[in-house]
């Protein structure tokens, strides 16, 4: 084999989701087989997380990956988009799930890619990079307990402001604002886990 | 809605947490207004809270399901695509110049062989490979594709009836931990990508087993080797 076989600058996780994406667009299903295996403990995490019991959450988990599968020509390559999207359609598949557990409506009657898509691609580099090193849970652990609480019942129970306000005998106005200042202040935390203060200022 | 408006609730809006006609207010409006930038990134931060749940192990049943759900849907694989398939995975370059399709099963795992050995430069010590025989010619090659994954690429496993499975065991300190059960192809090629930590792991071992799998093996290896 010639020399130039690979350029190892070319080696990056950009270039080997890439791959991924190619082979789940391919329907290979040797591709969802490493999606699985490196994100299949993080995802059932998440549904566990939110739901509470095992089947649920594995059913959750098949759903969202299915979704995957069947709209494999719609994800983006970005590895840490992938992630990312596959997590998110997790989220709102648990949520759903959970909604119904509660004789509530699904909030989404299906999940609209396109809106999943639009959260996947908002994220960051350096929001990216924060949750690689493990930072969120630390920086969601250190906020104070009035503006963690509202922010996960908002994301871990699907509850809107309205519900959140209800069940925790708290003005509309507070929640809005403690939801509002819990997420910047997690902005804050991920963007000083990354070191962007530091190349920003 | 104005922008005062909007920026009351964008908390909320950024954890999905308002009412669907509410939401679709404020998306519709932040499409056209440029006076929120921190719209987006209040959406990621959200977003970036599913990683901050606790990883946990889902049954070994999840994975076979989904495998099972997606053959379902897809078109009959033929065997030798996805052998190649792996290829894929150890970078463009290699698959598409030097790989032609019809190649034997041994000669594309001396090929992957080679391409591990030469696949990124020194900042790549991690693809270890490792093999694994057993009788009649039955063999394994196991490489790393990524950091605490690895994929066994076997053939000559005699197919099982469906009371059977093989299944793929990691050896630490003499003692056996499933790695997931493999499914054959009727020219008894297999492929089964899971999580090891090769560092960790003294030896690997393929035995049949009643369907579903064992919780420790019960019967001697079909396969085995070093790591
Ligand atoms: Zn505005």
């Amino acid at each position: 084999m010639s020399p130039d076989l690979i350029d190892p600058s070319e080696r990056n996780t950009h270039r080997e989701d890439g791959d991924l994406a190619d082979g789940l667009r391919r329907r290979d299903p040797l591709a969802m087989e490493i999606l699985y295996e490196r994100l299949g403990r993080q995802a059932f995490g998440l549904a566990y997380r939110i739901l509470g019991d095992g089947p649920s959450a594995e059913d959750a988990v098949q759903e969202a990956l299915l979704t995957v599968w069947r709209q494999a020509d719609r994800i983006d390559a970005a590895r840490g988009r992938l992630n990312s999207f596959v997590l998110t359609l997790v989220h709102h598949k648990a949520i759903d799930a959970l909604r119904v557990k509660r004789g509530q409506q699904a909030r989404q009657i299906s999940v609209d890619f396109a809106e999943v898509e639009k959260v996947g691609a908002d994220f960051s580099e350096r929001v990216l990079q924060s949750i690689a090193s493990g930072e969120v849970r630390a920086a969601l652990t250190r906020l104070p307990e009035e503006q963690r609480r509202p922010i996960e019942m908002a994301y871990y129970e699907g509850l809107t402001h309205l519900e959140i306000a209800a069940a925790l005998d708290l003005p509309l106005g507070t929640v809005k604002s403690r939801l509002r200042l819990g997420l910047e202040k997690l902005r804050v935390a991920l963007r000083a886990g990354s070191g962007d203060e530091l190349r920003r200022s | 809605m104005n922008c005062d408006e909007v920026e009351d609730i964008l908390g909320a809006y950024a954890l999905d947490a308002l009412p669907g006609e509410l939401s679709a207010d404020v998306t519709a409006h932040l499409a056209t207004c440029s006076k929120h930038p921190e719209a987006a990134e209040l959406r990621a931060v959200a977003g970036a809270l599913a990683f901050a749940a606790p990883e946990a192990q889902p049954s070994a049943a999840l994975k076979t399901r989904l495998l099972e759900a997606l053959r379902e849907e897809s078109e009959p694989a033929d065997a030798a695509p996805r052998r190649i398939g792996i290829l894929g995975w150890l970078k463009p370059p290699v698959r598409q110049r030097a790989v032609p399709y019809a190649l034997a099963g041994a000669l594309v795992i001396a090929l992957i062989a080679l391409v591990i050995t030469n696949v990124g430069g020194s900042d790549e010590p991690r693809r270890a490979a490792s093999s694994l025989s057993g009788e009649n010619n039955a063999g394994a090659v196991v490489y790393e594709l990524e950091d605490g994954i690895i994929v066994l690429d076997a053939e000559g496993l005699k197919p099982l009836d469906t009371a059977q499975t093989y299944q793929l065991w990691s050896i630490a300190s003499g003692k056996p931990s499933s790695l997931g059960l493999i499914g054959t192809a009727p020219n008894g090629e297999a492929l089964a990508v899971v999580r090891a930590d090769l560092n960790a792991i003294e030896s690997l071992a393929v035995t049949i087993e009643p369907a579903g799998g064992s919780i420790a093996p019960t019967t001697d290896p079909v396969l085995e080797g070093k790591v």
